[in-house]
């Protein structure tokens, strides 16, 4: 890269065309953004009840082009530039933005996430006291960084999308500035992410230094199959653990329930899928882009962090009394079984990389509907304690059930998605034959019970028990949260009634990595 | 005496070391976030270490961009330390405790 | 009625419960004659469909039939690959007679649209279990009926329901959680050997590709599912709680139907997948199976309440069940798939005679009983029909499965027999006991005044009773279905275990169970049994 950037200097402009078609999702939101943003500044309160749906809108037409591309999928892999034989020179960036079927899968969960989030969000923003329309700036802003960040595949670019992920997310996590909570929230998610970002930015400058590019294609050529040396080691590990604080590995989880639990409801639903879900892309793109060759120091690490990931969350989510704060410990643990593929990757990275992506696609669909249950139930309860939900079912049969759908979904009971995540995760456990993947797999199946344990307590609360206050009036139910439960619902029992419909999706080749 | 580019790594290791020793001791929360931007020029040293050693300009181009996220970071991170403190003056890390993590 | 091979008899087992489902959640929930109408209108047309099966089977084909296979995950090798043969068919026969009469016989006390619906999705869950081939759609079809059993049991139980709701669900997933790792590593490492990833369960027993280490292993997961299902001793805790504190139906769904999931999975799975690791690790479940009689019997008689002594009794016959299975000979097996239905038909109609009397008397202490024959005699007699198959009365079908079971017994595993037939006279002495205590003896004012069965209930049970008396005189019938299939197991576990024979002489007719021989067996047997029961029955009064 170094190389093109001399040449761009010093010789006259010749540069292959830029391929918009590629890149327009980004564009699309950003121009979206931005416009959104001077609506907002021209008109204030005028436009301001319009502002969730314009950005929702903007979402969904950032959509299109993720369609098209992928409708087109002839193309792909293709990057920042067309690649053409009469125009020998390569651009800038070259090989660090590719846009591949994997990328575009991530792209579109990313934007349906967003989508939903915007609906969770709009009553509670426009009903709180607290100025909203920079809300939905912010989470456009953020959503863009996942869009990057999925095609990203360089150290820089991975770094700067991951920042752009995260920096709108502290401002969020401390929307109601009010509120001490709230603040603490902040404050903590801040410190930790901004410590994370200085241990990953280490890890990756020792890469850097290892390999003499920052692009991940390189790093992977410049280090030998086996080739062990403390400055590897140490780049790698520090790498992952900048990561393993953003996806709330155990031991580096310590903010993420606070955090949840501060952070206004709908962002804490954002953290918990769209930017876990973000870390979550960034290894998978370090981690076999970039160390196929390293799987000997990279599996044992991340199987220990996977093994106490999932058992450490599960532990403490049983002990929650808060709804979201076990919702928080069981994300935790459900982060430990989207690590536990990039345990095995050696040689299976492309059934690895699509295990990974159907639990997050599948993960993103029962968790954002469980968050979605908890902030309607709250409009009535203004609680999020386990014995508000007590009697739910007398007052809110719908939304029970619809909430059991997603306990059962994230214990992974069939019919409904979440075992069939499981199960692929099970599968590229074992299928290398391998001892180690056989023991993750027994300890997640250990831990599937644990988990099943507060699961089926929640529900056992929302069906079984009176509720606490004897007041059984209904809930009204705003059709914006009416919409995001109906997609969400219908997303998990599709995905676990005809898994073919997510594997079609999440059945990569691979990961590409730019040239 | 030859001052090699390892000896600017050797200064960016202690400086990390003792932005993130600090980060984990302290509790103030203006503190802390000097020192996190301690590890960050830590890191940027290290970057042009590595940038000049490999006689390769992507280095020196990642210390732009980590410059400019670290601004930016600033930015945010201070404007949440005040909101704190308006709420809680003189507050540790310590003393927010309403959460229990 | 139907062309067998046009009709895809085996989906719409499952289907039409399904579409009952949808029927149920268009009715008003008030409505609640119109509710049971639908729901036993649905189950029973699914039950005559699982009869017609009956007649329609080909007796000597020892095959699946019926077989229907789609592609479900074509990479994945995942099919809806469905098939009966001699083992399954009659237990899903039995599911479908079971949930129309556990319907008819009673009422949910409140909530009657979600008590239906949850009901009728179990049906369609547990004909899947017994009707699918590919291993992880039996998987699926486990896990799925747990989830309307713990709505039953939670919902619509007695006393501490909740927990006894959520014990039952944890116990059994926390047996089959391993299942799953086993189901996919059994895949896996036989994908060489089958040509490709598969899940279809004839394919990956003919391969017969694991080694002995990993059959073992696998076995271990799949073993340790199944035996929390069955349950064997020392996995049976659940059982109890969750059998007492069960609405009327659901105590009969589960131990009619669910804990056969257990024992079916051992035939289907466990013994037909990993022959040589059956084999080898069969003293484990002999043993365990034995225990289970002892000591379910003991506890048994131990019990003052009513529905908790049932209960314990299931433990009992269920280590039949289990010690017929794993001798490993045509004999004992036969014997085990019989024990099963009828284990379904007498504990079921126990469970809903008990309930009979728990709805009169608001107990089921056996303490507060006494005398209900003097206000209920029809009860008494329908009673005492049911108490005499479960006890293995000659003549009843209890009797048929028992004596199979001790005939193979006798020949593959001799010592673990000899303490088996112990629990015959166990069964014997705490039933009859039970029996005593309640329906003898001068009644006190308010059992004097408990009214009988009315005929809506006798209408309810009389299959049950017909079936007893049947399957008692001419299990032919039954056995020469269920032949061909335990043979062609037994047949392939004696090729892939090396140096195993069928236990016992091939002295046994080739057609081992015809009407006569039996009868012949019986005759012999019925004298000392006869012998047996009046010792116990004086020594109880006396």
């Amino acid at each position: 890269m170094s190389g093109t950037f001399v040449t761009l200097v010093a010789a006259e402009i010749e540069r292959p065309s830029i391929d918009w078609h590629a890149i327009a999702p980004e564009l699309i939101l950003l121009g979206g953004g931005a416009l959104v943003t001077v609506i907002d500044l021209i008109w204030l309160e005028r436009v301001r009840k319009l502002i969730p749906t314009l950005t929702s809108l903007v979402f969904l037409v950032a959509l299109i082009p993720v369609i098209t591309l992928w409708a087109d999928g002839s193309g792909l892999p293709r990057g920042l530039w067309i690649i053409d034989e009469n125009v020998p020179a390569t651009g800038v960036w070259e090989g660090a933005f590719v846009v591949d079927n994997y990328s575009l899968v991530l792209k579109g969960l990313f934007l349906l996430s967003a989508y939903v989030i915007v609906l969770l969000s709009t009553n509670y923003m426009s009903e709180g006291d607290y100025y909203d329309s920079e809300y939905y700036q912010l989470i456009a802003a953020s959503v863009l960084g996942m869009l990057v960040m999925s095609s990203s595949r360089d150290l820089i670019s991975i770094f700067v999308a991951l920042e752009l992920v995260s920096i709108p997310a502290y401002l969020m996590a401390a929307w109601r500035k009010r509120d001490l909570k709230s603040n603490e929230a902040g404050l903590k998610y801040m410190l930790m992410g901004v410590f994370a970002s200085a241990i990953l930015l280490y890890g990756m400058s020792l890469l850097y230094g290892i390999a003499g590019s920052t692009l991940l294609s390189d790093i992977a050529a410049a280090i030998d199959i086996g080739e062990s040396r403390p400055v590897i080691t140490l780049g790698i590990v520090f790498t992952i653990i900048g990561f393993g604080f953003k996806v709330s590995a155990v031991p580096f989880h310590t903010w993420a329930p606070d955090t949840y639990e501060g952070a206004p409801t709908p962002l804490t639903a954002f953290l918990a899928v769209a930017s876990k879900a973000a870390g979550f892309v960034a290894l998978i793109n370090v981690v076999i882009v970039a160390l196929p060759t390293q799987a000997n120091v990279v599996e044992p690490f991340i199987w220990v962090l996977a093994a106490i990931t999932m058992t450490v969350g599960n532990l403490i989510a049983l002990r929650q009394t808060n709804l979201v704060r076990m919702l928080a410990y069981s994300g935790v643990a459900q982060a430990g079984y989207m690590l536990a593929p990039l345990a095995v990757y050696d040689g299976i990275s492309d059934r690895a990389t699509s295990a990974v992506v159907t639990y997050l696609v599948i993960y993103a669909a029962m968790n954002l509907g469980a968050f979605a249950v908890v902030i309607i139930a709250a409009r009535k309860t203004r609680s999020a304690e386990l014995s508000s939900y007590g009697g739910m079912f007398n007052y809110a049969p719908g939304l029970t059930l619809a909430m059991t759908i997603f306990l059962f979904s994230l214990a992974g009971i069939p019919p409904v998605g979440g075992w069939w995540a499981k199960f692929e995760v099970f599968r590229v456990l074992t299928e290398g034959n391998r001892t180690s993947g056989i023991a993750l797999a027994v300890i997640a199946a250990v831990n599937s019970v644990i988990a099943a344990f507060y699961y089926l307590n929640i529900a056992k609360q929302m069906w079984f028990l009176p509720s606490p206050d004897g007041d059984n009036s209904r809930i009204a139910i705003p059709p914006a949260l009416l919409a995001a439960v109906g997609l969400t619902v219908a997303a998990t029992i599709v995905s676990g009634v005809l898994p073919g419909v997510v594997s079609d999706m999440t059945d990569f080749v691979n990961v590409a990595a730019g040239q | 005496m030859i001052v090699t580019e390892s000896w600017y790594l050797i200064v960016s290791a202690l400086l990390f070391a003792i932005g993130a020793t600090g980060l984990l001791v302290r509790r103030n929360p203006l503190v802390m976030f000097m020192c996190v931007e301690l590890m960050l020029n830590a890191v940027n040293i290290s970057f042009v270490a590595f940038s000049t050693a490999l006689q390769d300009l992507a280095g020196q181009t990642a210390v732009f961009f980590v410059l400019v996220v670290a601004a930016a970071e600033v930015v945010v991170g201070l404007s949440i330390v005040v909101a704190v403190m308006r709420r809680r003056p003189s507050a540790t890390v310590d003393d927010l405790a309403e959460l229990k993590g | 009625m139907f062309a067998a091979a046009a009709f895809p008899i085996l989906p719409a087992l499952i289907i039409t419960p399904l579409i009952t489902v949808a029927v149920l959640m268009l009715i008003p929930a008030n409505r609640n004659s119109e509710l049971k109408l639908a729901a036993l209108v649905g189950t029973t047309i699914t039950g005559m469909m699982s009869i017609w099966m009956l007649y329609a089977f080909e007796i000597a084909d020892d095959g699946f039939q019926f077989a229907v296979n789609r592609v479900w995950l074509e990479e994945l090798g995942l099919s809806w690959n469905l098939g009966v043969d001699g083992i399954s068919l009659f237990l899903v026969v039995l599911t479908g007679i079971l949930f129309p009469i556990a319907i008819t016989a009673t009422e949910p006390h409140h909530d009657p649209k979600q008590y239906y619906i949850w009901l009728t999705l179990l049906m369609s869950g547990s004909m899947g279990v017994f009707i699918a081939l590919d291993l992880l759609l039996f998987f699926l079809f486990f896990e799925i009926v747990l989830v309307p059993m713990y709505f039953l049991i939670g919902g619509w139980g007695h006393g501490n329901r909740i927990h006894a709701a959520l014990k039952f669900f944890l116990y059994t997933m926390a047996g089959s959680a391993l299942m799953l790792v086993g189901i996919v590593s059994v895949a896996f490492l036989s994908q060489d050997a089958t040509g490709g990833l598969t899940f279809d369960v004839v394919q990956l027993a003919e391969a017969q590709a694991l080694s002995q280490t990993a059959q073992r292993l696998v076995f271990g997961s799949f073993a340790l599912a199944f035996a929390v299902k069955v349950p064997l001793f020392p996995l049976h805790t659940w059982l109890p709680d969750a059998h007492t504190e069960a609405p009327t139906a659901g105590s009969v769904i589960l131990a009619g139907v669910m804990l056969k999931l257990g024992t079916y999975g051992y035939l289907r799975f466990g013994i037909y997948l990993f022959p040589q690791a059956a084999h080898d690790l069969a003293w484990i479940f002999l043993t365990l199976g034995v225990i289970g009689i002892v000591y379910g019997a003991a506890v048994a008689t131990m019990q003052r309440d009513l529905k908790r002594l049932v209960a314990y009794s299931s433990v009992a016959h269920l280590g039949f069940i289990a010690l017929g299975m794993f001798v490993l000979n045509t004999q004992g097996i036969q014997g085990a798939v019989f024990q099963m239905v009828n284990h379904g038909i007498s504990t079921g109609a126990l469970f809903i005679l008990v309930g009979w009397v728990y709805e009169r008397r608001h107990t089921r202490e056996i303490a507060a009983l006494g005398g209900l024959q003097k206000s209920a005699p029809i009860m008494a007699g329908v009673f005492t029909l049911v108490m005499l198959s479960s006890i293995g009365l000659p003549g009843l079908n209890g009797f048929v499965g028992e004596f199979l079971i001790l005939l193979g017994g006798f020949q593959g595993a001799r010592w673990w027999t000899v303490i088996a037939v112990t629990g015959v006279i166990l069964a014997a002495l705490y039933l009859l006991w039970a029996y005593q205590r309640v329906f003898h003896g001068t009644p006190t004012e308010e059992n004097a005044s408990m009214p009988d069965l009315r005929l809506s209930e006798g209408l309810a049970i009389l299959p049950l009773l017909v079936l007893i008396v049947f399957l008692g005189v001419y299990p032919k019938p039954m056995l020469e279905r269920i032949e061909p299939a335990v043979e062609r197991l037994v047949v392939h576990v004696e090729a892939n275990v090396d140096g195993f024979e069928e236990p016992g002489p091939e002295q046994l007719p080739a057609e081992p169970a015809t009407a006569d021989d039996l009868t012949h067996t019986l005759e012999e047997a019925e004298a000392e049994a006869e012998a047996k029961e009046e010792a116990e029955s004086l020594g109880g009064e006396g």
